[in-house]
């Protein structure tokens, strides 16, 4: 964008970068140093002498990989229907969902809190990746729906005269073409899962049944004013994600441009 | 979504309310009618989850009510909304939220804009560049709220620096503070999410035709007058797709606020989202955390629309 010939304007450029940058690299050199701070590592075994991390990273695994799974199906089969299939009614069933897009988790509280005391489903996973799924359909059906229909038609038509009935064009001709936006889909909805706060804050009481965003807050709970070993566990906590998204940096990328504009 | 405020790709969708390739397909043959099975899982999961929660929320808010099963509710019809209209807390809450959105939008855009227009010129180290700033965005607020708390505490990081560079007299405790809480608030959701904006400015700087930007150059314009001329109009509809996404984010807010300040001190960093949590957990008002739901929702609603109408209109579709 800007057209620099000169040397100086090269440097003005870069110095211009990195002013910008540097502030957004700052919290993060706090969060390390502060976790390092006075017993060194010894802060982070305190963190992990309270026996809860691995379980709290399963817990946390395992609501990403159930909420991805649904997900994905879910998104998959209703993008291919709204884009290529002849429904009754299907932009009223399109609009329905895609009110449900500007959804804020806050109207979910009082029926989940009711439910969940009802049907006795405090500390289950499950009362957590149900409402973080429901959340997230829209919007993937959303993207996936635009992607679906650029898609040429003829391609399907083809495996229809070949003698392939809907579900087999879907499975051999459809999917393997899909993977750039499934790729976008798995990160989008494994950050929203993996960060989500609300939801398990209000569903998992049990210290023992807990996921790794309340880490920081069960350490609270047990060393009071401990900054050191509350800023291990935030290190502790972020640590998975950093570098899942360095090894998917392309495939997150991508997935955020894919719908952005002309 | 705060990322909880969901990120929105496919921008222009959420703008035009259409997708971007408005090709009708040709119907293939003997489809039958079952097509509804393939959005009947999706269907079943947003009616069950969302529109449950929507209907039993407008319920509970005509209702007075502690939470407990077995404590019965009574009906009171729109006493909670009546409340609600005369609650400082709740007018505070709305208020906060549209600051919020105004200052965390006009910040981000202009810092997300230049950074991408920087990142289109010929640069070293763009890689390490666009990592630092797209970190945050991957990061759970919860897990960063510990950080900033300690950074801005009274003894923290902040009036470390402070002391360091001469600066003492205006070290404050920034969160106890009802005047810097906010911006402090603010502060951390720019940081979390400039990421995105850049790399939604980036993507559609991306798409502007190189020759453009050549005749621009050969009439003598200079480069800030190309970007401000021609790029910034250009990039108009990511620019209205992300307003649309500010302000739900803004509605949703509540990881950040509810960790870092407790919506407090004295409310001065309330709100909707922190104040149904208090309401209904703390309070046990259900029926009147239900009401503030009811109007969170009208207005989460209200505001997608509203900016999709108007992105229409200026397209003139």
């Amino acid at each position: 964008m800007f057209d620099i010939r000169s040397r100086f304007g090269r440097f003005g450029i870069q110095a211009l970068a990195t002013v910008i940058a540097v502030p957004y690299l700052l919290p993060l050199v706090a969060m390390v140093s502060g976790s390092l701070a006075g017993q060194g590592l010894g802060n982070y075994k305190k963190v992990f002498d309270t026996g809860v991390v691995p379980l709290y990273f399963l817990n946390s695994a395992i609501v990403s990989a159930v909420s991805i799974a649904l997900v994905y199906v879910c998104t998959m089969l209703a993008a291919f229907g709204f884009a290529k299939l002849r429904i009754a009614g299907k932009e009223v069933y399109f609009w329905l969902i895609l009110v449900a897009l500007t959804m804020p988790e806050a109207v979910l509280l009082t029926p989940l809190f009711v439910t969940a005391s009802t049907f006795d489903m405090y500390n289950q996973l499950i009362a957590v990746i149900l409402p973080l799924t429901a959340l997230q359909v829209p919007f993937t059906i959303l993207l996936a729906r635009g992607f679906f229909e650029a898609l040429p038609s003829e391609l399907l038509e083809a495996g229809r005269v070949d003698g392939a009935n809907i579900v087999q064009v879907f499975w051999h001709i459809v999917l393997p073409l899909t993977r750039p936006i499934a790729g976008a889909i798995v990160v989008l909805t494994l950050i929203n899962a993996w960060n989500a706060y609300l939801l398990p804050l209000l569903m998992l009481l049990d210290p023992q049944k807990q996921v790794v965003t309340l880490l920081p807050t069960f350490f609270i709970s047990q060393y009071t004013n401990d900054q050191t070993g509350v800023l291990a566990s935030a290190v502790i906590t972020a640590l998975p994600i950093i570098v899942a998204y360095l090894l998917l940096q392309r495939s997150f990328e991508r997935g955020l441009a894919a719908g952005a504009l002309k | 979504m705060e990322l909880t405020m969901t990120l929105a790709p496919d921008t222009e969708a959420i703008v035009t309310g259409r997708s971007r390739s408005p090709r009708t397909f040709r119907r293939t043959r003997n489809q039958g009618s079952g097509g509804i099975l393939w959005i009947l899982p999706a269907l079943v999961l947003v009616l069950g989850m969302i529109y449950f929660s929507i209907g039993y929320t407008g319920f509970v808010s005509l209702r007075s009510w502690n939470g407990f099963i077995l404590s019965p509710s009574e009906f009171e019809g729109g006493k909670n909304f009546a409340r609600m209209f005369g609650d400082p807390v709740f007018w505070n809450a709305l208020g906060h939220t549209l600051i919020f959105f105004v200052v965390t939008f006009t910040v981000q855009t202009v810092i997300g804009f230049t950074f991408a227009a920087i990142m289109h010129s010929r640069l070293k180290l763009k890689a390490v560049y666009k990592v630092i700033i797209f970190v945050p965005t991957v990061l759970a607020p919860a897990t960063m709220a510990p950080v900033f708390r300690s950074i801005f505490d009274a003894h923290g990081q902040m009036n470390d620096v402070l002391h360091a560079i001469g600066l003492g007299s205006l070290a404050s405790p920034w969160l106890a503070n009802e005047a810097t809480a906010m911006p402090v608030i603010m502060l951390i959701t720019v940081w979390q999410w400039t990421g995105l904006t850049f790399i939604l400015f980036f993507a559609a700087m991306s798409q502007i035709d190189s020759e453009v930007l050549e005749a621009a150059r050969l009439d003598g314009a200079g480069s800030i007058r190309t970007l401000v001329s021609i790029v910034w109009p250009m990039c108009s509809g990511t620019t209205i797709a992300l307003a649309t996404l500010g302000i739900i984010g803004a509605l949703k807010t509540f990881d950040v606020p509810y960790l870092v300040t407790k919506g407090g001190p004295n409310h001065a960093t309330e709100f909707l989202g922190t104040y149904i949590y208090q309401e209904m957990v703390q309070e046990k008002h259900f029926g009147y955390a239900a009401a503030l739901s009811v109007a969170l929702l009208v207005l989460a609603i209200g505001g997608g629309v509203l900016t999709r109408l108007r992105s229409r209109r200026e397209r003139g579709v």
